[in-house]
C-alpha cells in the first residue's frame, strides 16, 4: 500500500495524541537526519542537569550572556579525523527541541552542535549530533573510463531515463492525480498509489556552469512574540514552547507565494484567548531566469 | 527457443499492507484494508496466474509480498475473519442477482456473484485458506519471483543505528525462508528508500538485487553508462535496478493513463451508500455506519456528479482492458526497439507499481495484466519478460556505481516520512532502538519469561518502525489510527523495558501484549545485538 503520498501544505501539525509520549528521556543527546539535498532535521534534548553544570562552570548568567545557536559544520573533510573547516550558526532557543536546517550545498556531510555562542567569540557546545551525508541531487561529475559515453549521448540517455518526467512533466501528472487523490481521501480511509515522484520544489542551486559574475540571494522568515509565560501558544496550529519570560520566536523557510501564520494564545486557566493572524507574501524576480 | 528479443521487460508489483490485526475487538474497521486487497488484488492475481498456467501461457512477474502481509495471510484469526468477510459479500451478491433481475444492473450484480464464488473456490478448494501456498506454487514453477521487504516496511534512511537496518533485513529473510522454503533473491526496500551502504546488510542475507527510483540510479556515481536500462552493482556487489518512468507514466498519467477511462468502474459509487439501509445493514460494520463495502455498480461515466453515473458494463470494460494491454505492449515494443538502437545493447525496462493499484484502485487492472501477459507471449517477438534474477543470470557483467540516496516518495527524498506531521516520532523510535540494542547486548543468552519479554520488545520496536505510520500522518488519512499505533507500540516497548531493567516482569502484562502483537512468532531478539550486526556487515 505504500508508494508516495503527496505532501500537503495544509496538513502540517501532528495529531494531538502524540503528547501521550514523554517529552524527553532525561539524557542530553541530539540526532541529525537527512531530508533531501538541502534540508536536514535535527532534534535534541538538553537536561536541567547539563544546564546546571554549565552554570556552575561558566557562571550563573552564562545563558543570558551567550546566544543560543545550532552550529552547523561542514564535515565533508573531517571523515579522516581533521576538524570541520566551515560552519554557520542558526539562532534558536534550546527549548525548541528540534529544527529544520537548510544548507545551500547538497552532496556534502554535515554535523551539528547545539550550544552558546559567547560575546568573546568562543563557543560552548552542549550537545552534538551524528554526521549526515546528504544526497547530491544531481548527475555525478564522475565518469567511469570503462563505461564512458560521449556527453551528448549521456544527455539523451538522461532524457530517455525520465529526467524530463522527474523535473517537469510529473508536475502535471501530480496535479491531476492530486485531484483523484483528494477524492480517494474523502471517501476511503486509505492511501492511494501514486507512482510518479516529483522533485519540482527543490531549493535552487548555484548554476552548474560557473559564470564570472554571480549573485545568490534568499530570504527566510522569523516570527516572534510574547505573552504570559504560562499561556498555551500555537502558530499555524502547532504548539510553541515559550521562553521563561513568555517570549517566543520561530524561523521558517519562506518560499514564493502566500503564507498564513495564525498565532493563537490561550491563558492557563483557559478563560482568556487572543489571536494575531500574520499573512506574508513573497515574490522573487530574478533577472537571470 | 533462441533469444531474439531486442530487450527485456521486468514487471514488478509491490504488495504491502501494514500489520493490522486487533484480536481485542470483534470487528475492526482497518482490518478491512487487508480483506479488500485480498478480494480485489491478491486472490484475483492468483486467479490470473492459475488461468495463464492452465492455458500454457508463459509469463514472468516479480512480486514483493512483504513480511507483514505474509504474517497476515498466514494468521489464523485473520483467516477466519476473511471467511466471514467474503461470505457476507457472497450472500449479498446472491441476493442482488435476484433484486436486480430485469434491470440494467443485472450484469454487474451477476459479475460480483461470480467473482465472490470464485474467491471462495480458490481460497477454500485450491489453497485451503493458505494463499501463500498459492504464490509459492507459481514461484516454484518459475513464473513468479517473490521478493521480500524490510521486516515491517521500515524506512531505513532515517535510522541512526545499523542494528536497526540489520534487524529489518534479517527478520525479513528469515520470515521469507519460513514461508517459501528458500532464501529471498531480491528485496523491495520500503518506499524504495535507499541509504548508501545499507546494501551490505542485503548481501549478508544472500539478497542479490533491489529496486530504486529513477534518480537513485541516474544521480549515482560514477555516471551510469546505460541510465536505468541496465542494473548497476553497488560497491558491495548487490545489484540495483532503476525504475522506468515512461511505463510508470503510461498507467498513471492523467491524459493518457488507462484507469481514468470513462468505461471503467467508478470507485466512489458504492452499494454501502446506495442500498436501502435496512437491507444493507447486515453487511456494514457493527456500528451500522454506511461505508464502502467494495461492490460498485457504476462506470466512471465522465465529469458528472456521483448521482449521474451510468451503469457499469463488465463485458465492455474487459474489452477495454484488453485494448489498453495492447497499447501498453505496443509502446514497450517501440521503447525497447529505440533503446536497443540507442544503447547498442538489450535494455531492461523495469515497470514498478503498487500491486494494489491492480484490482483495488483500478478494478480492471488484473484483467489488464492477464491480457498483457497473453499478448506478450503470443503476439510479438521484440520483448522478453524476465525476472531480475534471470536478467542477472543472462547479463552478469554490469557497471559498478554507488547509487544516490533516494525514495519513490513525493519530491524524491525523505520528506514524506519526515515533516511537521511526523518528525516527533523519531526521537522515540531512536530511543527504542537504542534500548533494544542495549537489551540484546546485555542478555546474550536469556531464556524462559525473560527471553519471551525480550522477543516481545523486539516485536514492538519493529512494529513501530513501519513506514506506514509516518506516511499516513503525512497524507492525513487514518492519521489518528497511525498515531495511536505508533504511541501504543512505544508504550508497550517502554513498559516491558522498564520491567526487564527493574527485574520485575509481570507475566500477565507480557501475555496480553504477546496476544495482541503476534507478528514473527519465531523471532529471536538477538537480531538487534551489535555483535550480530557487525558480523553481518563484515560478511
Amino acid at each position: 500500500m505504500t508508494s508516495s503520498g503527496q505532501i500537503k501544505t495544509g496538513n502540517t501539525a501532528p495529531e494531538a495524541e502524540h503528547k501521550a509520549l514523554p517529552q524527553g528521556y532525561g539524557t542530553t543527546e541530539a540526532a541529525l537526519l537527512p531530508r533531501d539535498p538541502n534540508w536536514m532535521f535535527l532534534y535534541w534534548e538538553i537536561t536541567e542537569n547539563s544546564l546546571k553544570n554549565l552554570r556552575r562552570q561558566r557562571g550563573e548568567d552564562v545563558l543570558q550572556k551567550g546566544r543560543q545557536v545550532i552550529r552547523v559544520y561542514d564535515a565533508s573533510g573531517s571523515a579522516d579525523g581533521g576538524a570541520p573547516s566551515e560552519y554557520f550558526d542558526i539562532p534558536v532557543m534550546f527549548e525548541a527541541g528540534s529544527w529544520y536546517v537548510n544548507v545551500r550545498e547538497g552532496g556534502r556531510a554535515y554535523r551539528c552542535e547545539v550550544g552558546l555562542s559567547m560575546p568573546d567569540g568562543s563557543f560552548l557546545g552542549l550537545v552534538r549530533t551524528n554526521t549526515v551525508k546528504l544526497p547530491g541531487g544531481r548527475v555525478s561529475d564522475v565518469t567511469d573510463e570503462n563505461w564512458m559515453a560521449v556527453t551528448a549521448d549521456f544527455d539523451k540517455l538522461l532524457q530517455l531515463s525520465g529526467v524530463e518526467y522527474i523535473g517537469k512533466g510529473s508536475g502535471e501528472v501530480a496535479k491531476s492525480l492530486a485531484q483523484r487523490w483528494e477524492m480517494l481521501r474523502a471517501v476511503f480511509s486509505r492511501a492511494s498509489s501514486w507512482g510518479v515522484s516529483s522533485m519540482s520544489s527543490q531549493a535552487p542551486r548555484k548554476p552548474e556552469q560557473e559564470k564570472k559574475f554571480w549573485l545568490v540571494a534568499d530570504c527566510e522568515l522569523i516570527l516572534y512574540g510574547a505573552t504570559e509565560p504560562d499561556a498555551f501558544v500555537t502558530v499555524s496550529g502547532r504548539r510553541v514552547n515559550l521562553n521563561p519570560d513568555g517570549t517566543f520566536s520561530m524561523r521558517f523557510a519562506l518560499p514564493d507565494g502566500a503564507a498564513d501564520l495564525p498565532v493563537k494564545a490561550l491563558s492557563r486557566d483557559e478563560t482568556g484567548s487572543r489571536g494575531i493572524d500574520i499573512k506574508v507574501t513573497r515574490a522573487t524576480l530574478n533577472d537571470a531566469e | 527457443m533462441p533469444n531474439k528479443a531486442k530487450g527485456y521487460l521486468s514487471l514488478v508489483l509491490h504488495a504491502h499492507l501494514p500489520f493490522i490485526r486487533h484480536p481485542e475487538y470483534e470487528d475492526f474497521l482497518e482490518e478491512d484494508w487487508f480483506f479488500e486487497a485480498m478480494c480485489e488484488t491478491y486472490i484475483p492475481l492468483l486467479d490470473v496466474y492459475e488461468r495463464l498456467t492452465a492455458e500454457g501461457t508463459d509469463f514472468r512477474v516479480t512480486m514483493s509480498i512483504t513480511p507483514p502481509l505474509c504474517n497476515m495471510m498466514a494468521d489464523e484469526l485473520l483467516r477466519e475473519r476473511f471467511r466471514r468477510y467474503y461470505g457476507l459479500r457472497l450472500e449479498l451478491a446472491e441476493k442482488e442477482t435476484v433484486r436486480t433481475r430485469n434491470t440494467k444492473f443485472y450484469d454487474v450484480a451477476k459479475m460480483y456473484e461470480t467473482k465472490f464464488r470464485r474467491i471462495r473456490e480458490l481460497y477454500e478448494d485450491y489453497y485451503h485458506g493458505k494463499v501463500l501456498e498459492g504464490f509459492k506454487k507459481f514461484q516454484d514453477l518459475g513464473k513468479l519471483e517473490i521478493i521480500t521487504c524490510g521486516a515491517t516496511h521500515g524506512f531505513l534512511p532515517l535510522e541512526l543505528r545499523k542494528e536497526a537496518v540489520h534487524a529489518q533485513i534479517k527478520l525479513a529473510a528469515d520470515d521469507y525462508r519460513k514461508h517459501f522454503g528458500r532464501g529471498p533473491r531480491g528485496i523491495w526496500l520500503a518506499e524504495c528508500a535507499y541509504n548508501p551502504g545499507d546494501d551490505v546488510f542485503l548481501k549478508a542475507q544472500g539478497i542479490r538485487y533491489f529496486f530504486l527510483e529513477t534518480h537513485g540510479i541516474i544521480y549515482g556515481s560514477p555516471r551510469p553508462r546505460y541510465g536505468v536500462y541496465a542494473p548497476v552493482y553497488c560497491p558491495s556487489g548487490v545489484a540495483a535496478f532503476g525504475r522506468d518512468m515512461e511505463s510508470a507514466q503510461q498507467v498513471w498519467s492523467a491524459e493518457t493513463g488507462y484507469p481514468g477511462d470513462h468505461r471503467y468502474r467508478e470507485f466512489y459509487r458504492d452499494l454501502g451508500y446506495d442500498l436501502e439501509y435496512d437491507y444493507v445493514k447486515p453487511y456494514l460494520h457493527q456500528d451500522g455506519v454506511r461505508r464502502n463495502i467494495g461492490m460498485k455498480y457504476c462506470r466512471i461515466t465522465g465529469k458528472v456528479g456521483l448521482h449521474e453515473k451510468a451503469p457499469y458494463d463488465p463485458a465492455e470494460a474487459r474489452e477495454l482492458a484488453a485494448s489498453h494491454a495492447g497499447n501498453f505492449m505496443f509502446n514497450r515494443e517501440r521503447q525497447i526497439e529505440h533503446l536497443n538502437h540507442f544503447l547498442g545493447k538489450k535494455p531492461v525496462v523495469v515497470s514498478m507499481y503498487d500491486a494494489e493499484l491492480y484490482g483495488h484502485w483500478w478494478y480492471e487492472g488484473t484483467d489488464f495484466l492477464e491480457f498483457l501477459f497473453k499478448k506478450i507471449h503470443h503476439d510479438q517477438k521484440t520483448i522478453k519478460m524476465v525476472t531480475p534474477s534471470e536478467y542477472l543470470g543472462l547479463h552478469p557483467d554490469n557497471q559498478v556505481v554507488q547509487p544516490s540516496m533516494s525514495t519513490w516518495g513525493d519530491k524524491g527524498y525523505n520528506e514524506v516520512w519526515l515533516n511537521g506531521t511526523n518528525d516527533w516520532m523519531y526521537r522515540h523510535l531512536h530511543k527504542q532502538v537504542e534500548r533494544m540494542v542495549e537489551l540484546a547486548n546485555k542478555f546474550p543468552n536469556a531464556d524462559g519469561t525473560l527471553k519471551r519479554a525480550l522477543n516481545q520488545c523486539a516485536r514492538e520496536v519493529v512494529l513501530g518502525m513501519s513506514s506506514d505510520w509516518a506516511f499516513l500522518m503525512t497524507v492525513g488519512t487514518a492519521k489518528s489510527y497511525s498515531t495511536k499505533r505508533f504511541v501504543a507500540h512505544t508504550h508497550r516497548f517502554n513498559g516491558l523495558y522498564e520491567q526487564i531493567m527493574g527485574g520485575r516482569l509481570e507475566e500477565g502484562y507480557l501475555k496480553d501484549i504477546e496476544w495482541r502483537d503476534n507478528i514473527f512468532p519465531e523471532l529471536n531478539y538477538r537480531v538487534f545485538s551489535t555483535e550480530e550486526t557487525e558480523k553481518a556487515a563484515k560478511n
